[in-house]
């Protein structure tokens, strides 16, 4: 799991731009497959019904939020080897302190730029293939 | 209309009012002071108007997103046409040499020149178009702050509306909720130390929890 262009990505949040921006950019990485979900809820579902390697999540979202979802799938024996970057306007510390508590594999705040999404799973990525 | 307005309308000269009158004002203010107080109204109207310059602060922040994304559209479009503008040029150009004198255009290495010059073009075309994806951030970002511009609107008719159901009896008056949750976009970093500023103090925080 080096490759970030091999793997197949979740991204999970409740407006389809930001979700488009995320798959647009990651696709300038060379990772084209990629699927989306509009909430944690629905993403959960997809990520039982098949596999992924790598989920890109929001926080504040209807129906399920992403801290939520984390522990979801951190408390999932199926799920919890895969890693969320958590992709969030919520800039508050403690928020950020939660996620990382919670597992999140990385934490970017809104608005941010490609160079700093492609560091981001860069470096998770190569952390996992460190690991393994 | 502020208070500033209505103190202007007010007469310059000397107040001729009867004193009675006076007192009933003052008592009025007292009895509808009061009764709010009992009624419990009053903390969750104060709540709500003290959520007002923040809602302003909110919409000037939407005002100012929408205007960062579309000076940024429009700066990325007007500098991907200039790209565009020299690919044709470059082409029209080059065509003229092929069409003069094909062995000439080849050999003095203006057809080798081209392919560099629109592999260069065309790589600052697609940063463009990258600056103009990312542009569209705005709708999230705004999106959200409109949710919670939203909520306050609703406490407010919510407070609103509980105190128009206090002629009701008690069992029929609706429970207002508090407002909890996520915040959201910070609008206003200012001088706040819960928030970040950028991703730099994320990744500094994140850093010395030891990831």
């Amino acid at each position: 799991m080096s490759n970030p262009a091999a793997l197949k990505y979740l991204i999970v949040d409740d407006f389809s731009t930001m979700r488009r921006i995320v798959r647009g950019l990651l696709k300038e990485m060379g990772c084209n497959n990629a699927e989306e979900a509009e909430d944690g809820a629905v993403a959960l579902a997809a990520m039982k019904a098949q596999k992924f390697d790598f989920v890109v999540c929001d926080i504040n979202m209807p129906n399920m939020n992403g801290f939520d979802f984390l522990k979801a799938v951190r408390a999932d024996e199926s799920l919890k080897h895969i890693p969320v970057l958590m992709v969030t306007a919520e800039a508050r510390k403690e928020d950020i302190v939660l996620a990382a508590q919670t597992g999140a594999a990385g934490y970017i705040v809104k608005p941010f730029t490609k160079a700093t999404l492609e560091e981001k799973v860069l470096k998770i990525v190569q952390k996992i293939g460190a690991a393994a | 209309m502020k208070m500033d307005d209505l103190a202007a309308l007010m007469p310059k000269g000397p107040v001729t009012a009867s004193p009675e009158v006076f007192q009933q004002l003052g008592a009025i203010t007292r009895m509808l002071h009061d009764t709010l107080q009992q009624l419990g109204v009053m903390p969750k109207l104060q709540a709500a108007a003290d959520g007002l310059p923040d809602a302003r602060s909110r919409l000037n922040y939407i005002a100012s997103k929408t205007a960062q994304a579309a000076e940024r559209v429009l700066d990325s479009v007007d500098q991907a046409k200039q790209e565009h503008q020299c690919i044709a040029a470059e082409t029209r150009k080059l065509a003229t040499a092929l069409i003069a004198d094909p062995v000439r255009a080849v050999a003095s290495g203006a057809v080798l020149n081209f392919v560099g010059d629109i592999e260069a073009h065309t790589s600052r075309i697609d940063q463009h178009l990258t600056d103009i994806m990312l542009a569209q951030d705005f709708h999230d970002l705004t999106g959200q702050v409109v949710a919670k511009v939203v909520t306050l609107a609703t406490d407010l008719e919510d407070s609103l509306l509980k105190l128009l159901v206090q002629v009701v009896p008690p069992e029929q008056r609706e429970k207002v909720t508090e407002m909890q949750g996520l915040q959201g976009p910070v609008v206003d970093t200012g001088n706040r130390t819960d928030v970040v500023k950028d991703q730099t103090e994320v990744d500094d925080l994140l850093a010395s929890l030891g990831f």
